[in-house]
């Protein structure tokens, strides 16, 4: 029976613009349905005019039939009931999706109380057993405990208690486990699985990761600019696309698998040299051009344990060469490149770059000068990395003249040189970052951080806050740069699938410490530390079981007490 | 075990910021041009001798730090001084004045906490809509005119022509006293209730924004239920932290209204005071602003973790 039924829906702001434009798309009870697609795809408002969540003066067009009603029709009060009774919605972060200033215990039972008059402790009850659902630890302490105290996973479990406390026949996940570890990732997901499962309800689920889709949706939507480009069995679009679009989305997709069940094609031409690079660049190692021994770092907290952000940590990279950093958050892996880099201060080790020690804190201006000449760092997100006031040509620019002596007119040649080898154009030197897209954005932080002809180039999460197809752009350029100019990377990331693809060597970070090191290739293949096989293992693909992961970390668990 | 060492600690910075308030203050006496004694003597050119008699029964003849240290030790013992103009204890003069001020400030608070959220949550909830607008401009017109002109045009209006309130004097017992306080309240909240109005307005407009209002609406609670338990408690932190800043706005800014309706509130005669160089009368009301000040901004500091859990735990606040 189908429970959803969208078709020929359109959606206009009152401007005249365009977001959605003939979406057509249906659930069947029990069924899960996956909504691809990049940011602006339109993928979640498609989701949220199921619950007739429309932003304000949103001029409709076609129809939203939820179990046969009407939603752009529905009068206030049906609207209510509708979404008291029929659908729930699961939001992207926890964090922001519960309201901070009332307890977990509020969150949960405050629909049945002031919705469905249920009494208070008939409330505490249904939520404490729905707790127990999507296995929380301690239910009866979370019902007193304020989101602050929770952390993100335990949080979106919260999330999804919430949103089952109206027993819905129609559970919409938008984005449920992006803001989320991987690890935690396949965790939600197995809830997930495990509640539509038992209760027999439909999903729609909307994600950008294609292969969290075709790991556990029944059937996707790939949607771009409004549109849907294409629909059909959830591992045959994965595995056969058909639109242009998803074939650029699938390739784009960076993958772990290291035998590589799918030819990836390139994405603009540089990336069929990419494997190239890693044999030309394996190292016959001189020299390292960065070694960091046995660096630590501890914080100091009032009145609270210290934490050991970085235990004795000790990495090398070859000139030329590329250092993935892998590991969830709290796993110390900004915290070594930061030291690294210099914005904060090792407590114990050495590092060296190009085999000169590197400058302590109170290194003289010309010092650390000196030590930024031989160390760039791009940030993750480019829409804070840059001066919104500033110009992309003036930002790089004034790297430049801060550590050359060049004429402006040389200066200027020069950006426009930069701003070519990053793919960018001249017209974009007098752009402000704010008509800049994301991609773009980034590439205006590499050329930056390339101007002055760094020796190693650090990227904590340089990709993470990009769409794929824009990440598989902003990687290609890094690779070009480096096949070029012999750039030494070392690439902070949470993805191993990114690491794969641009570092030959590969470090695996757990709890402030290095697990495990090697080739990135044998690493992935036949990983020795059981946190190494976790995380692949949880990386979602097309046959994948979250409750094994779940089972994997539960024994990593048992075996860290 | 936290909350009362906070408390602790938030008593200790009030300790502490009396006493710097009470240098500051005692000491900038002696860099305003004019003496006590021209004042105490009234233009009379007496003798030498009489001027140092004078001098010695005020105190004045001795070096400002011990000046000070008999002015902190009986501020310590409640003894404030007396003042140059009255010949009378400081305390006698104030605290026959303060019921009055205090009155009006309670009053201008109450209409204050009133209008201004009122203003603010109608016009958030409205926001790009006309109404929001005239709010808006209604706010920004009364907000940009002075205290002096608001007070005239109220006792013009309402006193003069129509005669339904007083427009002189505080009084005689409760009611009769709130009676005369009417329209110096008003005239006094006026560009107070502009602060408050546009503070709510754009704390409630963030928290409208926020991803766990669409979440509670998604979940099909009612718009007022959404409004009252997830927007409005969500937006006092900001009014709270600006009320504490109110309250010394609204001791200082009475003085103008206290003059123009001839009440004998503390700001007429901190005006009337400075004036004369009555320096003990000056001193006493400046460090009961300041302390004024500084305590209501201890207990909203206190406050601050009952309304918002994570202030408490320490965790920045998103």
């Amino acid at each position: 029976m189908t429970i959803l039924d969208i078709s020929e829906l359109t959606l206009d702001l009152p401007n005249g613009t365009r977001l959605l434009d003939g979406i057509s798309l249906t659930v069947a009870e029990g069924e899960t349905v996956g909504l691809v697609g990049e940011s602006g795809s339109g993928k979640s408002l498609t989701a949220r005019s199921v619950l007739g969540l429309l932003p304000g003066g949103a001029v409709m067009g076609g129809s939203v039939q939820l179990f046969g009603r009407s939603v752009l029709d529905a009068s206030r009060g049906e609207l209510l009931e509708l979404r008291r009774t029929r659908a729930s919605m699961i939001f992207q972060d926890p964090r922001a999706g519960i309201n901070p200033m009332r307890t977990v215990g509020d969150h949960l039972t405050e629909t049945m109380r002031l919705c469905d008059g249920r009494s208070a402790a008939e409330a505490r009850a249904v939520a404490i057993s729905l707790m127990e659902a999507v296995h929380l630890p301690r239910p009866a302490e979370h019902l007193h405990q304020y989101p602050h105290e929770l952390s993100g996973g335990m949080l979106q479990r919260v999330m999804i208690a919430g949103a089952l406390t109206s027993s819905p026949r129609l559970l919409i996940c938008d984005e449920p486990t992006t803001a989320l570890d991987v690890t935690t990732q396949a965790e939600i997901i197995g809830v997930l699985a495990e509640q539509r499962a038992s209760r027999g309800m439909g999903m729609l689920f909307i994600t950008h990761d294609l292969n969290l889709a075709a790991a556990i949706c029944d059937r996707v939507y790939v949607m771009s600019a409004g549109r849907v480009e294409e629909q059909g069995d959830a591992r045959q679009v994965f595995r056969n696309p058909q639109a242009d679009y998803t074939k650029r989305l699938v390739a784009a997709t960076p993958t772990i698998s290291v035998a590589g069940d799918r030819g990836r094609s390139p994405v603009d031409g540089s990336d069929a040299a990419a494997t190239g690079v890693r044999s030309a660049t394996a190292p016959v190692p001189a020299e390292p051009m960065l070694e960091a021994v046995g660096i630590s770092k501890t914080y100091l907290r009032r009145g609270k344990e210290p934490v050991r952000a970085v235990i004795d940590a000790t990495i090398e990279i070859p000139r030329g060469g590329a250092l993935g950093v892998v590991g969830e958050s709290g796993s110390g892996k900004s915290t070594l490149a930061r030291m690294i880099v210099g914005l904060e201060q090792a407590d114990a080790g050495d590092i060296r770059i190009a085999g000169r020690e590197r400058a302590s804190a109170r290194a003289s201006r010309a010092e650390r000068l000196a030590h930024a000449r031989s160390m760039q760092m791009v940030f993750q997100d480019p829409y804070l990395s840059l001066d919104p006031r500033i110009t992309a040509g003036k930002a790089i620019e004034d790297a430049l003249r801060l550590h050359s002596r060049l004429g402006t007119t040389e200066a200027r040649a020069r950006v426009i040189e930069l701003l070519e080898q990053v793919g960018l154009r001249d017209a974009h030197a007098q752009a402000r970052p704010r008509t800049l897209s994301g991609g773009q954005r980034q590439r205006v932080a590499i050329a930056r951080a390339l101007a002055i002809d760094p020796h190693v180039l650090v990227m904590d999460e340089a990709t993470s806050a990009l769409d794929v197809s824009v990440q598989a752009q902003v990687l290609g350029v890094v690779e070009r740069i480096r096949r070029e100019r012999g750039l030494t990377v070392l690439f902070i990331s949470h993805d191993l699938a990114v690491v794969r693809r641009l570092c030959e060597q590969t470090v695996v970070m757990k709890t402030g410490e290095i697990v495990e090191r090697g080739r990135t290739d044998e690493l992935l293949s036949t990983p020795r530390h059981p946190y190494t096989r976790l995380l692949i293992d949880s990386v979602p693909r097309p046959d994948w079981q979250p409750e094994t992961v779940a089972g994997e970390a539960d024994a990593l668990e048992e075996a860290a007490r | 075990m936290t909350a009362l060492r906070r408390v602790a600690g938030k008593l200790g910075a009030l300790l502490l910021t009396l006493f710097l308030a009470s240098l500051l203050v005692f000491f900038s006496r002696f860099l305003v041009p004019g003496d006590p004694l021209s004042f105490l003597l009234r233009g009379r050119k007496p003798s030498a001798e009489a001027v140092a008699q004078v001098s010695a029964q005020y105190g004045l003849d001795l070096p400002p730090w011990q000046q000070y240290l008999n002015w902190l030790a009986g501020v310590l013992q409640g003894d404030l001084g007396r003042s140059l103009q009255y010949r009378q204890d400081v305390t006698e003069v104030i605290g026959d004045r303060l019921p009055v001020t205090l009155g009006l400030v309670v009053m201008a608070g109450a209409i204050i906490a009133v209008l201004g959220l009122t203003a603010g949550i109608v016009a958030s909830l409205n926001r790009g809509r006309i109404l929001d607008r005239a709010v808006l401009v209604g706010l920004t017109v009364l907000g940009a005119i002075p205290s002096f002109v608001g007070s005239i045009v109220l006792i013009a209006v309402f006193a003069v022509q129509l005669g339904w309130f007083p427009s002189f004097g505080s009084g005689e017992g409760f009611l009769d006293t709130v009676y005369h306080l009417v329209l110096p309240s008003i005239a006094l909240a006026l560009v107070f209730v502009v602060l408050v109005g546009k503070v709510t307005r754009s704390s409630m407009v963030e928290q409208l924004g926020r991803e766990h209002v669409e979440v509670a609406t998604s979940r099909g609670l009612k718009r007022g239920t959404v409004i009252r338990r997830h927007v409005v408690r969500n937006s006092i932190g900001p009014i709270l932290t600006v009320s504490g800043v109110l309250v010394a706005g609204l001791l200082v800014a009475s003085a103008i209204v206290e003059a123009a309706f001839g009440l004998a509130g503390i700001g007429s005669l901190l005006v009337q005071s400075v004036d004369r160089l009555d320096f003990p009368v000056v001193q006493a009301i400046v460090l009961l602003v300041v302390a004024a000040f500084v305590t209501v901004n201890a207990v909203i500091d206190v406050l601050e973790p009952l309304v918002d859990p994570r202030a408490a735990a320490g965790v920045g606040a998103r």
